[in-house]
């Protein structure tokens, strides 16, 4: 069959935009599908297997002290020490309970002290997790002295 | 979508890619449509169907990138080699249907644990140490281009380099999982092995005058040292190893020398003694005559290419222009006929695999698992900037094949036998326990 309607320089031409398309479809769909999963590797290191590495992370990690300035279910002025990846809820699951506190979800934030400092954030809380009255919307690090507001519950960070 | 479905559809545009491809090479070659082009698509689709299936019922939870990449791969290998001589690209088809049916084998051999692999590491160590300085005894080695990579054994020939360094990563990883705290404590004793990798390595470059398989083993050998211990300076004080051991050679080989000279200054505006014909010649037109060709082949295709099948390769009376083209210069013909876009369409393909080979190495749980993916993706890494970057002059250019993209059976079955590794790598990391 030889080609009627379109010359072989048009053809061809047709053909390399084509290809040329295709291939950059094709790199654009690994990328989308690669990086979907790519925070789900379960650590962060070649070197160390997982229980190596936490037990490396939690010999670097200071645990985060946190003063209660106010709160139904803490005792003010009283200080909570986390050693590791806390969730702050009113309900049961969560690690670190402050039942009584009604504008706290059940699951409401997540405090992780890492080598690198206290990180916070907002496990998709009704009432939203609050630095110094800032909403965290994504997983953010705080500073000595950041007032962490969860509900009603109000933490600062001691140094 | 599960892994095996992104597989899935990333082969299926992969052969559509491969197709359109094939097409119009044919297209270029003869004026006019034929089914063959259609023909070559669906056997390369059914190929990697074939390999799809096996990898479903080996390791189902094997990553899903991979394949399709290699298929991406490959598809540029087929196309370039056919476009450039069909009776080639015919034996490349043949050798990727040989690699892939080793690629099943493999996954089907290890499919419950790979690990016992480990438990060889010695005999693969001495292995790829055999076939690292095969090529160099008398009689079974061949010299080409004053490098001696070739082994002949009666009608079979075959590059044992490219095997040996899958053996030597199988090794390495074995090795260094074991005497990771040991070696990270940095004492001197300990640095016997690395000293001991250092003379081979340089050994190897005496003997064969092959630089870049050198520098590809020894470079694989650092990025694993690192990820064993995460220490920097070993590093750094193996790449001053290696520098000053090249330094060494520099001055003592002409080879090297030679290499070097065609690198930094490829064009001369005076006639210098050219060794090939002992008469005064420009550079142009003697020692670096390849790689001048290579580049106004490269200049030649611009931002959008010639297209595929129509780039210029031979002179008017039908000499080839560019020696070794489909091995280690395939990357300028990429250029030449797909342009700067799709060179560098190309390298990103490359670049996915590493990202996703270096992923799996994050992924895996145990410390083997970990260096032989890190070494594998490395490897396949260097390899790719040390053929891409002689080509482009970044590096001065040492003969080693574009890795499932150059003609050449015994590079396409090493390069399926590290993605079988990746694969069942992946899929224990992956596999809910």
């Amino acid at each position: 069959m030889t080609i009627d309607a379109l010359s072989t320089d048009e053809t061809l031409l047709i053909l390399k935009l084509a290809f040329l398309v295709l291939l950059y479809g094709f790199i654009l769909l690994i990328v989308r599908t690669a990086t979907k999963d790519i925070g789900g590797a379960p650590q962060e290191s070649i070197v160390l297997g997982a229980a190596e590495a936490a037990a490396l992370r939690a010999q670097y990690t200071r645990p985060a002290r946190f003063v209660v300035l106010a709160g139904p279910a803490l005792q003010r002025g009283s200080t909570v020490e986390i050693k590791e990846s806390t969730t702050v809820g009113r309900g049961p699951e969560s690690d670190l309970r402050i039942d009584g506190d009604d504008f706290a979800s059940a699951r409401h934030a997540r405090i992780d002290p890492r080598p690198d400092g206290v990180w916070v954030a907002d496990l998709g809380s009704t009432n939203g997790t609050f630095v110094n009255d800032a909403n965290v919307t994504t997983e953010r690090l705080l500073q000595a002295g950041d007032i962490l507001r969860v509900g009603q519950t109000q933490l600062r960070l001691e140094r | 979508m599960t892994a095996r479905g992104r597989e899935l559809a990333g082969l299926l545009l992969a052969a559509v890619i491969a197709g359109v491809a094939l097409a119009s090479v044919t297209i270029a070659r003869d004026s006019e449509v034929s089914a063959r082009a259609l023909t070559y698509g669906a056997l390369f689709l059914a190929l990697y169907l074939g390999a799809h299936v096996v990898v479903r019922r080996t390791v189902p939870y094997a990553d899903g990138a991979l394949l399709p990449l290699t298929a991406v791969l490959t598809a540029f290998g087929l196309t370039l080699n056919y476009r450039l001589d069909p009776d080639d690209g015919g034996r490349q088809a043949l050798w990727v249907l040989i690699g892939v049916g080793i690629l099943c084998a493999t996954l089907v051999a290890l499919r419950y644990d790979y690990r016992v692999l480990e438990s060889y590491r010695y005999l693969f160590g001495v292995a790829a140490v055999i076939l690292l300085l095969l090529p160099s005894v008398p009689g079974l080695g061949e010299r080409v281009n004053g490098v001696r990579l070739w082994v002949h054994a009666g009608p079979l020939q075959f590059q044992p380099g490219e095997l040996a360094k899958i053996f030597l990563i199988v090794f390495l990883a074995g090795y260094l999982r074991e005497k990771r705290e040991v070696i990270a404590q940095g004492r001197l004793k300990d640095f016997g092995p690395l000293f001991a990798i250092w003379g081979v390595a340089m050994l190897v470059i005496v003997q064969t005058n092959d630089l870049g398989s050198a520098l590809l083993n020894f470079g694989i050998f650092l990025a694993m040292l690192y990820v064993a211990t995460g220490r920097g300076l070993f590093v750094a004080a193996g790449l001053a190893l290696f520098v000053g051991g090249a330094a060494v050679l520099y001055n003592a080989l002409q080879h090297v020398q030679d290499r070097v000279t065609i690198w930094l200054h490829p064009w001369t505006h005076e006639r210098v003694y050219c060794a090939l014909n002992g008469e005064l010649e420009f550079r142009q037109d003697c020692a670096s005559y390849q790689l001048v060709k290579s580049l106004y082949s490269i200049a030649n295709g611009g931002f959008g290419g010639t297209g595929l099948g129509e780039g210029t390769f031979t002179s008017t009376d039908g000499t080839t222009l560019i020696p070794y083209l489909r091995t280690d210069f395939i990357y300028s013909a990429v250029a030449q006929e797909l342009g700067l876009i799709g060179a560098a369409a190309l390298l990103l393909v490359f670049m996915l695999f590493v990202v996703r080979g270096m992923r799996v190495a994050l992924r895996a749980q145990d410390g083997f698992s970990k260096l032989l993916a890190a070494g594998l993706t490395f490897g396949f890494a260097l390899q790719t900037f040390i053929i891409v970057g002689g080509v482009l002059r970044v590096v001065p250019l040492t003969g080693i094949t574009l890795p499932f993209v150059s003609y050449g059976g015994t590079s396409i079955v090493a390069n399926f036998l590290m993605l079988a590794g990746l694969l069942l790598i992946s899929h224990r990391a992956n596999e809910p326990r």
